[in-house]
């Protein structure tokens, strides 16, 4: 009976052995929902609190401070983040649903080329570049289910959401410099009802969580779900600290923290581990044992390397006229003429130019840190006649680009907090030169009085820390997201992107993670 | 805790000064400035160093506007101090504030009145009634993805790899 399971789900025993899920976002949060619909037991360990959308803060400070993930971090290397915002490499969050909880939902595929970046952009001197062991052809199937878990616009029968005021100055930037692959979306944000949920009042938060529930989230949908099948447990506030592994090397259990900083053990036939690209590596890399002494499923040396947060950076753009660009959703806008493959742009890869605004709150900390005086302030006084748009695009794996564990620091529990290490490489460098410059026309077009550039942000997305590889010595998980050294461990989020393509990541996330249930469904069917 | 003596007057005087200057809003009134002031102010409680580096650092400001302009800094003018700012610019006392300032003036909800900023708006049914698309200066741009005849080349004729085939081939 549906109405006697405990709001957290009906208890599993921690002696049972189950399938034990590390985390809770787009790839924990798929998982736990296929596996339990599917009548497979399931643990889900998620280090935040279960935030209700009632619960969510529309107030950009407050809405940080209430999800964002603040538990030491360190950022080193010489890229911008680093200086600006020396403890704060990234921008996620720490709740039941994750970074789905503020992520603004852009759903474009990845295009067939983008799995074969080593076939296509060849050598490149600095980068690990690597063709992914599956292609658009394998994951077509997967993204037409992610699409309809999130109702993305566009697809499926799905209708487009309206122009706002942002999209306006946009797209009518982006017809007169002649681009055509322009639309509100795809876009996970329901323009009419859907899946049980409202359409969009357009009320302008998204990256605080969306408290109509207009915009999906494994919060909204999977979690709950999973649990209404009285076959998954959520454990809200539950830090893991790590994965073990029996004595033929199969992962057994994962030892983690409850609230109150005590010690539990959760037997486990599957481990799957969902954190995000950061703490994935992390947990991976405090799991080493004496048969991984250089952290768990890490023979490769790949653990943690590899650490991609795409080309990113923003333009705000002034007129003499109102945009209120603030008002209605907030990413519903995307330009796809730049997200292709030619060099003769001077880069390799592509990106993609999408709506964006911020309040005056978070325009200040991050249009251009550290910045003040007149020029600052000019920037600011225009707010009201502001429109804004960002670009993301695919930043080439570098092996020095690295999360590993930061002797000198460690988080509240004691643990050894994570260092991001990441430099751009030349190819990211010219390719956000060529966004920036794009936007420049594409606001000038329409009358823009000037443009600020506005560097990337503590990274939103990221990716590439556990990659996909065919061989094991590529990598560090299978095709399917199996650790290649590690039976029974399977990374479930975006660190296994061998490569990061242009597109948003969630997306991809959720339908790898739709294929990878399916896998270990079968898997654990046949008695695997 | 120990006591700790009072701050000046001049202090607290000369921090809005310092913050007009750096921040300078001309439709602004003074409120903003003082609460953010104010705010700093708070901080130094937490901070004996903070607190020693401000006071002093405040004082240099006087005394070097003593020393160029002849006057205090309060009674610069907007020129003047911001000349007098660039160069300590990297002072910690002023990195201090700028840090303080930046996440405090931009957060105060006149200032978002100012700045014609609604902010929150799901308890008024958002912005689909109220104006979110109420833009009239360009037209209404086309919201579907583009069907015309023209196709997104993914792969440039150039960038196709001479060793395999891709889809879109043939």
């Amino acid at each position: 009976m549906a109405e006697s399971i405990p709001e957290l789900g009906n208890p599993i025993a921690h002696d049972e052995e189950v399938v034990v899920i590390v985390g809770s976002g787009a790839g924990g949060g798929t998982v736990a929902y296929e596996l339990s619909q599917r009548g497979i037991p399931c643990v889900v360990l998620e280090a935040g609190p279960w935030l209700k959308p009632e619960d969510y803060e529309n107030d950009e400070w407050a809405a940080f401070n209430q999800m964002a993930w603040l538990d030491n971090r360190t950022a080193s290397g010489p890229y911008r983040v680093a200086t600006d915002f020396p403890n704060l490499p990234a921008w996620i969050v720490k709740a039941v649903g994750g970074s789905t909880t503020h992520w603004s939902g852009a759903t474009p595929r990845f295009r067939d080329y983008e799995f074969r970046t080593r076939s296509h952009y060849g050598v490149v001197e600095g980068a690990n570049l690597l063709d992914w062991p599956i292609t658009l052809a394998d994951l077509a199937p997967y993204y037409d289910r992610a699409e309809k878990a999130i109702g993305s616009t566009h697809r499926h029968g799905r209708p487009a959401l309206p122009a706002n005021n942002n999209y306006k100055v946009f797209a009518n930037g982006a017809e007169k410099v002649g681009y055509k692959f322009y639309a509100t979306g795809p876009y996970g944000t329901n323009a009419e009802p859907y899946d049980g949920r409202p359409a969009s009042i357009q009320d302008g938060f998204n990256f605080q969580g969306d408290k109509s529930t207009a915009k999906w989230s494994t919060a909204v949908r999977e979690v709950p779900r999973a649990i209404a099948t009285g076959r998954c447990e959520l454990r809200p506030s539950s830090q893991a600290v790590q994965v073990t592994h029996d004595a033929r090397g199969r992962a057994d259990a994962v030892l983690y923290l409850d609230a109150e900083g005590n010690l539990h053990r959760q037997a486990a036939k599957v481990v799957c581990v969902a954190g995000n690209s950061i703490e994935s590596p992390r947990l991976l890399l405090m799991s080493a044992s004496s048969l991984h002494p250089d952290g768990l499923a890490n023979s490769s040396g790949q653990v943690g390397r590899n650490y991609m947060r795409h080309t990113t950076g923003s333009v705000y753009a002034r007129f003499d006229q109102p945009v209120r660009m603030y008002r209605g959703e907030t990413m519903a806008g995307i330009i796809a003429d730049e997200a292709r493959l030619d060099t003769s742009r001077g880069f390799a890869g592509g990106y993609y130019m999408e709506t964006l605004s911020l309040g005056p709150a978070f325009l200040a900390a991050f249009v251009e840190p550290g910045s003040w005086g007149p020029e600052f302030t000019e920037v600011m006084a225009a707010y009201e006649s502001t429109a804004g748009l960002w670009i993301v695009g695919e930043d080439l794996p570098q092996e020095s680009n690295r999360v590993t564990l930061n002797p000198a620091l460690q988080d509240q529990w004691g643990l050894p907090a994570p260092d991001v290490h990441f430099e751009d490489h030349p190819n990211d460098v010219a390719m956000r030169e060529h966004g920036y410059g794009r936007a420049d026309m594409l606001y000038e077009a329409v009358g823009a009085l000037g443009t600020h550039h506005t560097p990337p942000y503590p990274a939103t997305h990221n990716l590439g820390t556990c990659r996909m590889s065919e061989r094991p010595e590529d990598g560090v998980v299978d095709q399917w997201g199996q650790a290649h050294d590690v039976p029974g461990l399977y990374v479930s989020d975006g660190s296994v992107m061998t490569t990061g393509a242009a597109a948003n990541p969630t997306l991809t996330i959720v339908a790898l993670a739709i294929r990878q249930a399916e896998h270990i469904a079968e898997q654990l069917g046949t008695g695997a | 805790m120990p006591e700790t003596p009072a701050l000046a007057p001049a202090v607290r005087t000369n921090l809005v000064r310092l913050l007009r200057a750096a921040y300078p809003h001309p439709s602004f009134p003074d409120g903003p400035y003082e609460r953010t002031a104010d705010h700093i102010l708070g901080q130094l409680d937490e901070s004996l160093w903070h607190r020693i580096a401000l006071t002093s650092g405040l004082e240099s400001l006087d005394a070097s506007a003593q020393r160029s302009r002849g006057t205090a800094f309060a009674d610069l003018d907007d020129d003047a101090a911001l000349a007098l700012l660039r160069g300590i610019a990297d002072a910690e006392f002023f990195a201090f504030i700028r840090g303080v300032t930046v996440v405090t003036l931009y957060n105060d909800h006149e200032v978002w009145d100012l700045l014609g900023y609604e902010g929150e708006s799901y308890s008024k049914g958002g912005y689909l009634h109220r104006g979110f698309d109420d833009l009239d200066w360009l037209p209404s741009p086309r919201v579907e993805e583009y069907d015309g005849p023209e196709r997104l080349v993914e792969v440039a004729p150039d960038d196709v790899p001479a060793t395999t085939s891709t889809t879109g081939g043939r």
